[in-house]
């Protein structure tokens, strides 16, 4: 059992979360991100209509459906996948890599069995999102703060 | 009506005697014990018996007693049960004896209480839906609790209930009298505390009427607190008639500005519209009453608001303009000038926070000319030791006081509370009032020493025969006003009014605690602007003309465009088109006092906070953040961004600016009193004039009660009642 292993983390011997050194750590991150790319092309709506359309006959001959009706292209889902991933890169602690992994897996699993809906999916795009002015003045401008 | 109080004059010397004997034989008079449902408590001999149930945590329902009123014992709804007694008795004007077992909850007190609330409800309509006072009513929570479950009251011969006639009392408060239940306490407060003898009743029994006789005018400035007083709905505000149930309404605690009081609000709005304002209790300022300015200016926050920055264009008219034009346009000019050619003018109703935002923001482009509009002595010590021109005493103070003196000043119109306070204290204190200034009703009797400003000189030297009892006072009180203060002459009427308090203070030996120099002030801005170290009055601005001149809420006309050279550009912050707005090139709406988070000191030296109950008009900003962005516009950012970094600043100033709710004392008035020998000039022959000195000088006096409609219809009673009093 991985609780009675110990981890190497530094100098420090800790108990490990899932993973007991940096290549099963690695190794589960991979796996996740596979299992999310595999799942990619079920989840968004195509933007160009007459790829929709395609897409729509080929998901017919396929039998699949698409779980979500958002405005968001498969590459453009696959952009955002290695963004997410690679925005962790810098993290060594492997303590933490399980922890990231386990919250990824977590996020899959509610995508994949619809308990998200369309604002949570969409949250992963957070580019609408307008940001609160942080400068005085531009605060004053827009008022009532 | 039964009052004791002119009595308690007359026998005045008898009580003196008492007292004295009293003194001589015991020491501190035993406590009684009591019981109150078999609850042991001791309370004060003279105690009554519904204060000792206070005491051991019963409340007895009431109509008529009232903690601040003197006892009427007639609405009979706090019977209660005392043991060995065949009747219940009135436990509101019933002294408390040794042993007494009061029962508060005994088959016969419920009896009783259920008969009086049958009776009283016999005779009042059962008009609750359209009721104002329904949801606050002592009536109908009283019916629920302690009346009868059904009604006895059938109308067999379809004669209707008791209907009495309505009253016309003026523009505040509208009266529905067959809603009265004759608790009288809208009489006892008209003829104890307001001191207008105009309430009383005619008739008898059933019959009886509560009113002024004859159809006038509740002629005081104290009136709307019967609204509050009256436990039913018979007196409701006019102006808030049909407006809103209290549960809808969301309070915000807040203080007022209508004048240099303070006194503490609560702020009733809904849907981001003040819907009214209601006294808050605060024992040191206003204790429960508040003036009608205070409670019925607020729609004045709704009118002639500037809702958007105004910038002057080519033809010299006022239009609308976006904030980035406005601050940068004002930002250019204030940058294109010399320091020494900007100056600012702070009006009455200015917070702290602004206050230092703008003195910040002038000294870090070098000019130092930053005034109040009110004008006060800067000679000898001037405002440089904080004991020259506050309250020193504090309200609160004047019930330890004996005698008052009043240099020119009316207090009644200028600090009603104030007022009210040293009434309070001539009645029941035997304090005595003198006054230099010309004949006014204070509401109380004063010795008048006549209205020219050579009895002060008198006074001083000790020539006065009113020196005599000035020495014998132990604890003297000398009040001026600030009108008094912004005569030419007002060095030298400073200087007698400190010397004639100091000699005072020496004379009485009442020690260093007891101050007796007192400067009454009459807006809510100046003793922070004075603490943060403007100058008093707009002399300086006159010999220095300005190329740039910023007005802070500046709106009583202490400069015109007369006063400026042509080309000066002058910039206005402030939440009403009044005066000031009228003669800018450049407009910045503002923030009223129910708009935003700000410190006002009152004229004690005691700073209070007002908090936001509604949001500023469409692009108002609080003021504060204005001027700070007018900073950032103009290239020197103040050094401060959020609020509390504001009032960080205000506390390195003037720490007592940040202690919220205290009352810094102020000292060093031998040193101010012998700084004064610097004061150059004499006493003119000019007699005081109070600029308010009849009830319609009252209600207008800043640009939210100018805007007000409220206040213009009570100047249009008060003038119409006099012209039918000259009449008859």
């Amino acid at each position: 059992m991985a609780s009675s292993r110990v981890a190497v983390v530094g100098s420090k011997q800790v108990k490990p979360i899932l993973s007991a050194n940096k290549t099963e750590a690695k190794r589960r991150v991979l796996n996740l991100y596979k299992a999310w790319y595999r799942h990619l092309p079920y989840m968004g709506l195509l933007k160009d209509l007459q790829l929709q359309s395609r897409v729509t006959w080929l998901s017919f001959v396929l039998n699949t459906v698409k779980d979500f009706d958002i405005a968001v292209t498969v590459p453009e889902t696959k952009v955002k996948l290695r963004e997410l991933f690679l925005k962790n890169k810098h993290v060594t602690d492997i303590r933490a890599i399980d922890l990231l992994v386990i919250k990824g897996q977590m996020d899959l699993v509610e995508t994949m069995r619809i308990w998200k809906q369309k604002t949570h999916v969409m949250m992963f795009f957070k580019d609408t999102n307008i940001k609160k002015p942080t400068e005085f003045l531009t605060r004053f401008y827009e008022g009532h703060d | 009506m039964l009052r004791l109080w002119p009595l308690s004059r007359v026998l005045k010397a008898r009580h003196a005697w008492s007292l004295a004997a009293r003194c001589s034989s015991t020491a501190v008079p035993e406590k009684i014990e009591v019981f109150v449902d078999d609850k042991r408590v001791l309370v004060e001999p003279g105690t009554t018996v519904l204060q000792a149930c206070a005491e051991a945590g019963v409340e007895i329902p009431r109509f008529c007693y009232h903690d601040r009123l003197s006892v009427a014992g007639n609405c009979r709804m706090c019977l209660v049960e005392v043991e060995r007694s065949p009747k219940p008795i009135a436990s509101c004007a019933m002294p408390v004896m040794k042993g007494m077992k009061v029962k508060t909850d005994s088959p016969m007190t419920k009896k009783a209480r259920e008969g009086v609330m049958e009776f009283l409800l016999m005779n009042h309509p059962l008009d609750c839906p359209i009721c104002d006072q329904g949801g606050e009513c002592d009536l109908q929570d009283q019916s629920m609790a302690f009346g009868s479950d059904r009604s006895r009251f059938t109308d067999m011969t379809f004669t209707g209930k008791r209907a009495v006639e309505d009253k016309n009392v003026g523009p505040l408060i509208k009266t529905i009298m067959t809603r009265c239940i004759h608790c009288t306490r809208c009489i006892r407060f008209a003829s104890e505390v307001a001191g207008v003898d105009d309430l009383g009743t005619t008739g008898r029994g059933g019959d009886m009427q509560v009113g002024t006789y004859v159809e006038k005018m509740f002629k005081s400035e104290l009136s709307g607190n019967i609204i509050d007083l009256c436990p039913v709905g018979a007196l409701t505000s006019k102006p808030y008639a049909f407006t809103a149930r209290p549960w809808e309404t969301r309070k915000t605690e807040s203080v007022d500005v209508m004048d240099a009081v303070g006194s503490n609000i609560i702020v009733s709005t809904r849907t981001n519209e003040v819907l009214r304002i209601l006294p808050r209790l605060n024992e040191e300022i206003n204790e429960e009453w508040i003036s009608d300015k205070t409670r019925f200016a607020y729609d004045g926050l709704k009118r002639q608001r500037l809702t958007n920055p105004f910038v002057k264009d080519d033809k010299g008219n006022l239009v609308q303009a976006k904030w980035e034009e406005a601050l940068t346009l004002a930002a250019e000019k204030l940058v294109s000038v010399p320091g020494e050619q900007i100056a600012a003018v702070a009006g009455g109703l200015v917070d702290a926070e602004s206050l230092v935002c703008l003195k910040d923001l002038l000294n870090s482009l070098n000019s130092d000319g930053l005034c109040t509009e009110e004008i006060f002595p800067m000679d000898g010590a001037g405002t440089d030791l904080r004991s020259n021109y506050l309250l020193n005493t504090k309200i609160m103070g004047v019930e330890e006081a004996d005698l008052v003196l009043l240099v020119g000043t009316n207090p009644r119109y200028e600090a009603p509370l104030f007022n009210a306070r040293i009434r309070k204290c001539w009645v029941h204190n035997d304090l005595e009032v003198a006054v230099v200034g010309p004949k006014m009703d204070l509401t109380y009797e004063y010795q008048d020493l006549g209205d020219l400003a050579e009895v002060l000189q008198q006074i001083a030297n000790g020539k006065h025969p009113f020196n005599e009892k000035l020495g014998k006072a132990k604890r003297p009180m000398v009040v001026v006003g600030s009108s008094a203060l912004q005569r030419p002459d007002r060095g030298a009427i400073h200087k007698a009014v400190t010397t004639i308090a100091q000699n005072a203070r020496v004379k009485s030996g009442c020690g260093e605690d007891w101050r007796v120099l007192n400067v009454l002030h009459r807006v809510a801005s100046q003793v922070a602007a004075l603490d943060l170290g403007y100058k008093a009055g707009v002399e300086y601005i006159r010999q220095n003309p300005p190329k740039v001149l910023y007005l802070l809420g500046a709106d009583e006309g202490a400069i015109t465009r007369e006063d400026l050279p042509k080309d000066c550009f002058v910039i206005y912050q402030g939440h009403h088109g009044d005066r000031g707005a009228q003669m800018a090139d450049v407009i910045f709406p503002g923030a009223a006092y129910t708009e935003k988070d700000a410190t006002y000191v009152n004229t004690e030296g005691r700073a209070q906070l007002t908090h936001v109950a509604v949001t500023a008009p469409v692009l108002a900003r609080e003021d504060w953040k204005i001027i700070r962005a007018l900073s950032e516009v103009a290239g020197s950012p103040l050094p401060y961004e959020k609020l509390q970094e504001v009032r960080d600043r205000l506390a390195e100033v003037s720490p007592n600016l940040t202690r919220y709710g205290d009352a810094e004392n102020a000292n060093y008035f031998k040193q101010a009193q012998e700084l004064t020998s610097l004061v150059k000039g004499n006493l003119t022959s000019t007699p005081f004039r109070p600029p308010q000195l009849n009830l319609k000088d009252f209600f207008m006096t800043n640009s939210i009660s100018r805007a007000s409609q409220t206040m213009a219809k009570c100047v249009h009673a008060v003038l119409e009642s006099e012209k039918k009093e000259k009449l008859s």
